[in-house]
């Protein structure tokens, strides 16, 4: 018998993708059980946790921690892609193990393209929440420095985290700065908007849509991750407004 | 009231557009999951503030037809719906009453918490029910239409 552990290194980097790139966990399960249908794997196991992969065929295991989760839609159409052609023979094992380590090492978003579509994103947001033209301009203005300020994060230990404290602090206090500059009506508009982009509730749909698939801890784990970073912007904005009022009592 | 739903469509459709750049979706995604954001929003606007109908309906069956939608154009070119899906549900995501309810946890505000808390919890349940439902619905079409095919 062909010793399987290539093809079990590779079902594994497919799953890390899935994972990394914001993919639910059925979705991981189903692209690893389609590419081991294509490589002719049979007793294939496949356990994913938004901070773990393991991955059995016939006796042999492979684990993988998976430490960096985001949102790349790009790459989860690809891997899709690739474990569909997979599936139907479409690609041996040596071009899926290439095409996959061409997308991990693909560059993702620039930081410019996430600055302006974090500043339209915010921005927006703030009309949903009775924001004028004025907000808008402001509000597009917060949006793009809260993003410009996240790189310095991202190499740190709980990054995450402070990212969004950071965000959170920085739109707290620019709206109000600038308000008492030039009024533009609506702080509150601005704050909501400013923070917008870094509130994923999508988080918690994922934790949801993963809890009714049966997948209980991953649906656990993504609510708690949700939650954490909710209280991470949240504790930014309030810290923000408190900085703002003590400085404007001690002004007056 | 026009107004109000002009200004609101066009920041639904900002924000997902924003969106979809932050999250890195195919360009060719973009404006149609945009479009259906827009639509998705319109049509909880109407049904919340101005048909007047219950929380959890209004963002349950925007979902419902959102998530509809998404299932087609994913069909249609031929990728995982997550992708449209994903963007397309940004404007209803409830990250405004998460962010509420723990801006009143630090600022120990515990009923304010507690009641935009439950809200989050309500609307969370009914996007997730209902994006649930429409995808199920769409696999078990599929999967008849591809077995009558054979």
């Amino acid at each position: 018998m062909q010793e399987p552990s290539n093809e079990i290194a590779l079902l594994c980097m497919a799953a890390q993708l899935v994972l990394e790139n914001g993919g639910e966990t059925y979705r991981v399960e189903e692209t690893v059980l389609r590419m081991a249908k294509g490589f002719g794997l049979e007793d294939v196991s496949v356990a994913a946790f938004p901070t773990s992969i393991f991955v059995e065929v016939g006796g042999t295991a492979r684990i993988r921690r998976i430490s960096r989760r985001g949102t790349d839609t790009t790459r989860l159409a690809q891997v899709n892609d690739i474990s569909r052609r997979v599936e139907h023979g479409g690609m041996d094992a040596a071009q899926a193990d290439q095409a996959l380590r061409q997308i991990a090492s693909g560059a993702g978003v620039s930081q410019p393209t996430l600055i302006l579509a974090c500043g339209l994103a915010a921005a927006s947001f703030c009309l949903l929440f009775g924001g004028t033209l004025a907000t808008f301009a402001v509000t597009f203005v917060i949006g793009m420095l809260v993003q410009a300020v996240q790189p310095l994060f991202s190499r740190m230990e709980m990054g995450v985290l402070f990212g969004n404290f950071t965000g959170g602090l920085l739109t707290a206090i620019l709206a109000q700065a600038i308000a008492a500059l030039v009024p533009y009506g609506n702080v509150n508009a601005a704050i909501i908007g400013g923070i917008m982009p870094l509130l994923s509730g999508l988080l918690m749909t994922t934790a949801v849509r993963d809890t009714m698939y049966g997948d209980l801890v991953s649906g656990i784990a993504r609510a708690v991750e949700a939650l954490l970073l909710a209280a991470s912007v949240a504790l930014g904005v309030f810290v923000g407004l408190k900085l703002i009022a003590m400085l404007g009592g001690v002004m007056l | 009231m026009i107004r109000e739903i002009f200004i609101s469509s066009l920041g639904a459709f900002g924000g997902t557009v924003g969106f979809a750049y932050m999250l890195n979706a195919p360009r060719n995604t973009v404006l149609p999951a945009s479009l259906t954001a827009l639509l998705g929003y319109v049509l909880y606007f109407m049904l919340y503030r101005v048909a007047g109908q219950s929380l959890i309906f209004s963002y349950f069956f925007a979902t419902v037809v959102i998530s509809a939608i998404c299932e087609i154009e994913a069909r249609m070119m031929r990728m995982p719906s997550t992708i449209f899906l994903l963007s397309a549900l940004v404007p209803l995501v409830p990250g405004y009453n998460f962010y509420c309810a723990m801006l009143a946890l630090v600022e120990d505000k515990g009923a304010a918490a507690a009641s935009s808390g439950m809200e989050a919890v309500q609307i969370v349940a009914a996007i997730a029910v209902g994006a649930a439902v429409s995808s199920v619905v769409f696999r078990a079409l599929t999967r008849r239409a591809a077995s009558r095919r054979r």
